[in-house]
This record gives C-alpha cells, sequence and structure tokens, in this order.
C-alpha cells in the first residue's frame, strides 16, 4: 500500500513537472515573439499578453491531473 | 530541444519584428495615389507613411525629389541595420551575409559617381549604409584622392583579398566592371556559405539564394545581349552557383542571336511561366526586369509563409521595402521628369 501511495505521489509529481517544462517551453517562442511586436506596436500588449498565457492551459491540466492522484491517495 | 537564442539565433523575436514592420509597409493604392500627387505632396505622404523621422530631419537640408531620396534610403538603411542588432547567432551571420550587397552596392556608388566628377555630396544621395560600413566607414572611403586607395581601403574594411589579376585588369582598362563583378561573385559566395544547410529552410534558403544567382545572371545576359555584346565576352560575368542557369545553359542563351531566339532554352526554367508574357509581349528588356524582380519577391513571400521561423520571412520583408523603396524614387523621378502616368506605372514592382 506504502508503495502504490510512492508511486502515486510520484506520478502527481510528474504531471504537474512535465506540463510545466512544456509550457516553458512553448512560451519560449511566444514570450521571446510577444516582446518582439511590443517593441514595435505597444497596441499589440493586451493580444500578445493572452497569447502568453496560453500555454499555461497545459499546466492547468497536469495540476488537476495530480489533485485527482492526490485525491486517489486518499480514498 | 532547450537551445535558446545564443548561437542558434532569436527567429521568434527578430521575425515578430520583422512582422510588425512588413504591416507597415505601403499597399498598391498608395502608390496609386502618389502618382496623382506633385512632389512636396508626395514628401508629406510618406512621412505619414513611415518616413516621418527621416523627413523631418533632413526637410531643411533637402528639397523635392533629393528629399524623398535621402530620406527613403536612410530609412531603409537604419531598417535593416536596426534587424541586424536585433538579431543573434547564426541568424546575425545570415543577415549580415545579406546585407553584404549594400556595401558592395555602395562601393560601386562610390566608383562610379567618382568616375563621373561627382561631389561626395552627390554621392552621398546615393548611398545605403545598411550594410557593415556605417556612415563613417563610407565618409572615409569617399575621402581617399585615387580609386586605387579606395578599393584597397575597402578590402581591408571588409576583409576581403582582391586577386593580382583582378586588380591588374582594372588599372590597366580603368573599367570598374572587373570590380564590381569580382565583388558580386564573392558576395553570393559568402552568402551560400553562411547558410548552413542543416534544415529544411536553410535549404529552402540555400535554393532562394540560388534563384536570386540565376536572376542575376539571366539579367546580366539579357542586358548585354540587348547591347550587342558577344556571347564570350558575356560570360566573363557570370555568377556560378546558380539553381537552373547552369554555366553550359547560361553559354547557349549568351551566345543566342536574339532576346526572342533564347525562347526555347529559357522555356525550361522554373520561372518561364511568370516572365513568359513579358517576352513574348514587348521583348522589352525593362518588363523583363520587372516580371524578374516580381517573381523574386513573389518566391520570397510564398517561402516565408511555410517557414515562418526561418531567415526567410526576415529576407522577404528586406526585399519587399527594397521594392518599395524603389517604387517610391520610380514615381518621385518619374513626376519631376514629367514622364508619363501609365509608364511610371509599368516600371513599379508591387
Amino acid at each position: 500500500m506504502a508503495a502504490e501511495a510512492g508511486l502515486i505521489a510520484v506520478g502527481a509529481g510528474l504531471a504537474i513537472g512535465l506540463t510545466g517544462l512544456g509550457a516553458g517551453l512553448a512560451e519560449k517562442d511566444v514570450g521571446a515573439a510577444a516582446v518582439g511586436a511590443i517593441t514595435e506596436d505597444v497596441s499589440l500588449f493586451g493580444k500578445a499578453m493572452v497569447l502568453m498565457v496560453l500555454p499555461e492551459t497545459i499546466v492547468i491540466f497536469g495540476l488537476v491531473v495530480a489533485i485527482l492522484s492526490v485525491f486517489m491517495l486518499g480514498m | 530541444m532547450f537551445g535558446r537564442s545564443g548561437k542558434k539565433g532569436n527567429y521568434a523575436y527578430t521575425v515578430a519584428r520583422v512582422k510588425a514592420k512588413k504591416s507597415t509597409l505601403m499597399k498598391e493604392d498608395a502608390y496609386s495615389k502618389m502618382l496623382m500627387m506633385s512632389l512636396p505632396e508626395i514628401s508629406r505622404f510618406i512621412s505619414e507613411s513611415g518616413y516621418q523621422k527621416e523627413i523631418t530631419e533632413l526637410t531643411g537640408k533637402y528639397v523635392g525629389v533629393d528629399l524623398i531620396e535621402h530620406a527613403t534610403y536612410t530609412n531603409m538603411a537604419r531598417l535593416f541595420r536596426g534587424i541586424l542588432e536585433s538579431s543573434e547567432g547564426e541568424l546575425k551571420d545570415m543577415i549580415a551575409a545579406d546585407l553584404e550587397r549594400w556595401d558592395i552596392w555602395n562601393l560601386k556608388v562610390i566608383l562610379r559617381g567618382r568616375s563621373y566628377g561627382l561631389s561626395s555630396d552627390e554621392i552621398k544621395e546615393d548611398l545605403v549604409p545598411a550594410g557593415s560600413l556605417d556612415v563613417a566607414h563610407l565618409d572615409k572611403l569617399m575621402s581617399f584622392e585615387t580609386d586605387d586607395e579606395v578599393i584597397s581601403a575597402y578590402a581591408k574594411m571588409e576583409e576581403i583579398v582582391f586577386p593580382q589579376e583582378v586588380l591588374a585588369e582594372y588599372r590597366e582598362t580603368r573599367n570598374l566592371a572587373v570590380i564590381e563583378d569580382f565583388l558580386d561573385k564573392v558576395h553570393f559566395e559568402n552568402l551560400l556559405v553562411s547558410v548552413v544547410p542543416n534544415s529544411r529552410p536553410k535549404r529552402l534558403f540555400q535554393d532562394f539564394i540560388r534563384n536570386e544567382i540565376d536572376i542575376t545572371n539571366l539579367e546580366t545576359i539579357l542586358k548585354l545581349k540587348k547591347e550587342g555584346i558577344s556571347g564570350d565576352d558575356v560570360m566573363n560575368y557570370y555568377i556560378p552557383g546558380g539553381k537552373q542557369i547552369d554555366k553550359k545553359l547560361a553559354t547557349q542563351l549568351a551566345n543566342a542571336e536574339s532576346i526572342s531566339a533564347m525562347a526555347n532554352d529559357l522555356a525550361q526554367l522554373d520561372f518561364y511561366e511568370d516572365i513568359k508574357e513579358a517576352l513574348d509581349d514587348t521583348n522589352s528588356l525593362r518588363d523583363i526586369v520587372a516580371a524578374l524582380t516580381k517573381y523574386h519577391s513573389d518566391q520570397a513571400r510564398t517561402f516565408s509563409h511555410l517557414y515562418p521561423l526561418s531567415v526567410i520571412p526576415i529576407v522577404d520583408f528586406m526585399i519587399h521595402k527594397e521594392n518599395e523603396v524603389n517604387n517610391i524614387r520610380i514615381i518621385a523621378r518619374g513626376i519631376e521628369s514629367g514622364l508619363d502616368k501609365e509608364i511610371i506605372k509599368g516600371l513599379l514592382v508591387v
């Protein structure tokens, strides 16, 4: 039982960690492009901001999976 | 996977900036409007279309067509330099190699200007300090007494070595084409070397450069044939490295009786369909060159959509910016000399 609980906890950690890495990779180029676009035209700030945070949704999926896993741990 | 800017190049940042700049380029209807304007109206119109800083700076110094020419070239040089300065790594190397063409352009302008006895101020009108040589370097080049000093100073600045036979031929004949032809060859050689073909976009960019070499060769052949120069002499100006026009085909084209006689050989080229109309209709060199320029810029646009995170959208922007500047200058010069509006329109690359 202790081993199972440990594996679930590792799974929850991986879900957050890997999605965080994925979001980071995606944001690397989006962020650079957003800063480039804003440098040329400040009015693009709003649109750039929305595009910038879009990859963050991946982390939310990871977070949901992690929370579900932790709930499984409690059951 | 984690490669950031550094050696690889900051494609996302630079391309985003360039795309934003491209959205400010003039559209087709702007040229139609300008054709109906006088020179002061054109100056005011372009100052509202991205050239404000340059027009304001130069208004006290120049008027009329000189103001427009100075402002457009200064604006273009600043933009290109800005792109070069904001890029990093291999991207910067490729852009710098491409912008070397403006160093060569400037040297040609200086040498040609001097040979016609123009003053430094008159020569400056056509200089575009967009390459590695800035205004200070160009001023220094113009300050030399003799052309030989200019050439050797340029070689030192650009770290290139002119072969002895090229210099000897130039000293003997004083024909600037010898120097210009050598520099063009070196430029395309350097440009091809600067692109390491380790990815599809870079291979595509190499193909694009090879196509440009083909277009340059074809333009040279057509221009010299029109002047009635013999095939062997034409081949002296052949630039190796083209994609479709190899030495054999170039020799065939150069030895053709007339431009119409080239049609069969030209039919095997990819861009034949694009220049066919100009070849058939008028046989006018002006129309053919305009068709080739249009083909080249259309190709850049297509490639830039295929690979947004590569050097191609940047080159695409630079080609379109150059076209815009040339169009404005053509309109301004055409209006100043009272050229028919339809003829001016025919000269524009839209």
